[in-house]
């Protein structure tokens, strides 16, 4: 067995408003395992930390390239590397990251033939099925705080003109419906929520459904009418039709805000193609997540055949969560600790559904573990 | 505490509808842990299990007296036993179960009077407050499950099952933990199995309008709410349950077929200095032997004196609404509590779980009474 006695932390190169790095303390927290650490230059420097931050006099935290960085036995990294970077790991090594294994077949395949062990943190579950490393709430919450923020140029206090509450219409009832409904009815911010109750606020109400409702043309057409944030939470089965076809935007009253938190991509030459849930509206990312229906950036993610005629004010984002980003890792690590233990512990060869609470919850996440369970499927 | 750990599991002796137990593997489990366990005469009877079904997981499973499983060194009961019960408990033991610290002063006072140790089920809390020990989710969907049912027969024509029918309406006070899983159960019927079905059929869904209880402040808006709501449930957390959120008088609002679903179960009190009353004002507390009360049912003629009945639906109510389904439900609290129960085990003695320890052993440590009485003093 394998046990792994180095790790890389690599910075993550995407768009410029991707902030999110591990925090010091959960770097001190791994470093206290006796694992030597490998920071990459400039790691977390866009959110204002030193090397020294991370390295405290610890002899056991080290500086590097990035090419060393990923040359250790663990590589540490939240959004999925690229494929060049993935070329710079050594064969053998371990990948820890948001993978993603069953919507992404082509990653899948690299990682095998560069014979990498990898663990997805998005497969890490529980004895029944809980993730045990996510955060669906921040996706719900960061969307709607940036709808009501929208909304609260236009109607200050968030009172509408009418006085009645804002009417949020939420698309599906899964894990994120979820949380959008408790984010939605407390205007998508705690505070905010407070004092709007505290100057006897009209509040907001949020209407849920989910898809035995979505699919009939007559009733969301009557509750498009009357909705002022339209929320696409939804999970869908069949990923090449739209939840909301375009011509459903034109229903919504001019004001309403559209907030995409489901953040499918348009992939229009995938087999079968994927689209977005609401049609023809941009794909947001940390540096742009609110695009007004005139905005000089809508059409740049829309593919030219995508029907994008109908436009509402729309924020999507496919990285809610990094919206608070030290919120985020500081949640992140939180959980991750006692995966980042048992792997340093056993390796990844060690894992096993025999073993412990954290162990077989870890050993769900592999790779290994994916492709079996595959194999079971066909 | 002796050499080799007594566990004792004590049978919940309240409403002759209370079936629940630990299961066998479970018990077994706890066995292999090393320790000596002894249960209740009649244990796992009420599911149909008999004392065979524990003893072919584990021969060495005794089975004793109420008195004697109360003289372990620990005792472990879903539901708080009864005073008389906790005082039956020999001083340094630990008791383990659903004790609700923070609204149970009395409890609290007896227990440390008893010199005894607890850890509350309800207290077990991970690093982001999470709570480890909880079935919410079915406190949500077995209240729908019943409210449904229910509707399926108050339902004017052409009803729930037809087609023809409109939208069903469902409101949903207070979006907290339960109110959110409502939100879900309710749009999927309470019964995955039945939504499935009616989406076969082609049969219109169900718009679920959830609201935070401030919102109810708006006489009006609660009125045009009300007058079209089918289930109105309740599943709000008051921080000041002296005020009903749905005063009884509004009940006159909803429609005569509509059912009230009571998920906050909380009770009514009339003395001026504890004042409590339901969130929807005048319907019955239910339990396991009735959680389903007809507008004419004598059970509403047992509300006390200071709160209102005058308008009356159909209402569902139970104290212990994840008890209409034992098994599933046990099943759920053994695979959460199995990993607690062996970090607490392992550890030999509750004084040694160390607050800064591992994952469970932190939090073990949060649900401590002595950590609690700690808290509670600074």
């Amino acid at each position: 067995m394998n046990i792994p006695k180095t790790i890389g932390l690599p910075r993550m190169r995407n768009e410029t408003g991707e902030k999110r790095v591990f925090l010091p303390e959960f770097v001190q927290y791994i470093a206290s395992l006796g694992v030597n650490v490998f920071i990459e230059e400039g790691y977390g420097a866009r959110s204002g930390y030193s090397f020294e931050d991370y390295k405290l006099a610890s002899p056991i935290i080290h500086m590097a390239s990035k090419e060393k960085a990923y040359q250790q036995d663990v590589v540490l990294i939240l959004r999925s590397p690229k494929p060049d970077e993935l070329k710079l790991m050594k064969p053998g090594g371990i990948l820890f990251s948001m993978l993603h294994f069953h919507t992404r077949p082509l990653r899948v395949k690299r990682l095998l033939d560069a014979k990498i062990k990898a663990v997805s943190m998005d497969s890490i579950v529980n004895d029944v099925n809980i993730r045990l490393m996510e955060n669906m709430r921040s996706v719900a919450w960061n969307g709607l705080e940036a709808a009501f923020d929208v909304l609260e140029k236009r109607w200050p206090g968030l009172v509408r003109p009418d006085k009645k509450p804002i009417q949020v219409l939420i698309l599906g009832t899964g894990m994120v419906g979820k949380y959008a409904i408790d984010a939605a009815a407390k205007l998508g911010n705690i505070e905010r929520n407070n004092d709007h109750i505290e100057a006897g606020g009209p509040g907001a109400i949020a209407i849920s459904v989910g898809r035995n409702l979505s699919t009939n043309p007559t009733t969301m057409e009557s509750l498009f009418n009357q909705a002022d944030i339209m929320v696409d939470a939804t999970q869908r089965r069949d990923s090449s039709k739209p939840v909301v076809p375009n011509e459903w935007i034109a229903w919504l009253p001019e004001h309403a805000v559209v907030v995409d938190l489901a953040v499918d991509p348009y992939t229009l030459d995938a087999e079968p193609p994927v689209v977005r849930g609401v049609e023809g509206i941009p794909q947001g990312n940390l540096d742009q997540y609110i695009f007004a229906a005139d905005d000089s950036n809508w059409d740049k993610t829309i593919p030219p055949s995508v029907n994008s005629k109908n436009r509402r004010t729309s924020v999507t984002c496919y990285s809610w969560p990094g919206v608070h980003p030290e919120a985020c890792m500081l949640h992140y690590a939180q959980q991750l600790e006692p995966f980042i233990e048992i792997l340093f512990k056993k390796g990844y060869d060690g894992l096993s559904l025999e073993g412990d609470y954290f162990d077989r919850a870890l050993y769900r996440a592999t790779l290994k573990y994916f492709l079996d369970e595959q194999k079971l499927l066909v | 505490m002796t050499d080799q750990i007594t566990i004792g599991l004590a049978r919940m002796h309240y409403e002759f509808g209370e079936r629940r137990d630990f299961l066998p593997n479970f018990v077994a489990m706890l066995g292999k842990l090393n320790a000596k366990v002894v249960l209740e005469y009649g244990y796992g009877s009420g599911m149909k299990f008999t004392e065979e079904d524990y003893l072919n997981h584990d021969q060495k499973i005794t089975f004793v007296s109420h008195e004697e499983v109360y003289k372990q060194d620990y005792v472990l009961v879903l539901r708080c036993p009864s005073e008389d019960d906790l005082r039956l408990l020999k001083p340094g033991a630990c008791i383990i179960s659903m004790m609700h610290y923070p609204t149970r002063p009395n409890r609290v006072a007896l227990l440390r009077s008893l010199e005894v140790e607890s850890i509350s089920l309800d207290s077990i809390k991970d690093d982001v407050g999470r709570r480890l020990v909880e079935n919410l989710r079915m406190v949500a969907w077995n209240g729908l499950e019943v409210g449904f049912r229910v509707l399926l027969r108050t339902y004017p024509s052409p009803g729930v099952e037809s087609p023809q029918r409109n939208p069903i309406q469902v409101t949903v006070l207070g979006v907290g933990a339960v109110g959110m899983h409502a939100v879900q159960a309710a749009s999927h019927y309470g019964d995955m199995s039945l939504w499935n079905s009616m989406a076969k059929r082609g049969v219109p869904g169900i718009q679920v309008t959830a609201l935070e209880y401030d919102l109810t402040r708006n006489e009006d808006y609660m009125k045009e709410i009300l007058t079209k709501t089918d289930i109105l449930v309740d599943s709000t957390q008051r921080p000041n349950a002296s005020q009903a959120v749905i005063p009884n008088e509004w009940i006159a609002y909803m429609p005569e077929h509509a059912v009230l679903v009571d998920l906050s179960v909380d009770p009514y009190d009339c003395s001026v200095e504890n004042r409590e009353v339901k969130g929807i004002e005048g319907i019955p507390q239910g339990n396991l032997d009735q959680f389903v009360f007809a507008p004419d049912d004598p059970a509403f003629e047992r509300i006390p004196e200071c709160v209102s009945t005058v308008h009356r639906r159909y209402s569902v109510s139970c104290y212990s609404w994840p008890g209409i389904h034992p098994k599933e439900c046990m099943d759920l609290y053994g695979k959460q509590i199995g990993p607690l129960i062996r970090t607490l085990l392992n550890k030999g003695a509750p004084g040694k779980i160390n607050p800064k320890g591992k994952f469970f052993e932190r939090a073990l440590s949060r649900a401590l009474l002595s950590n609690y009485e700690a808290t509670n003093l600074t």
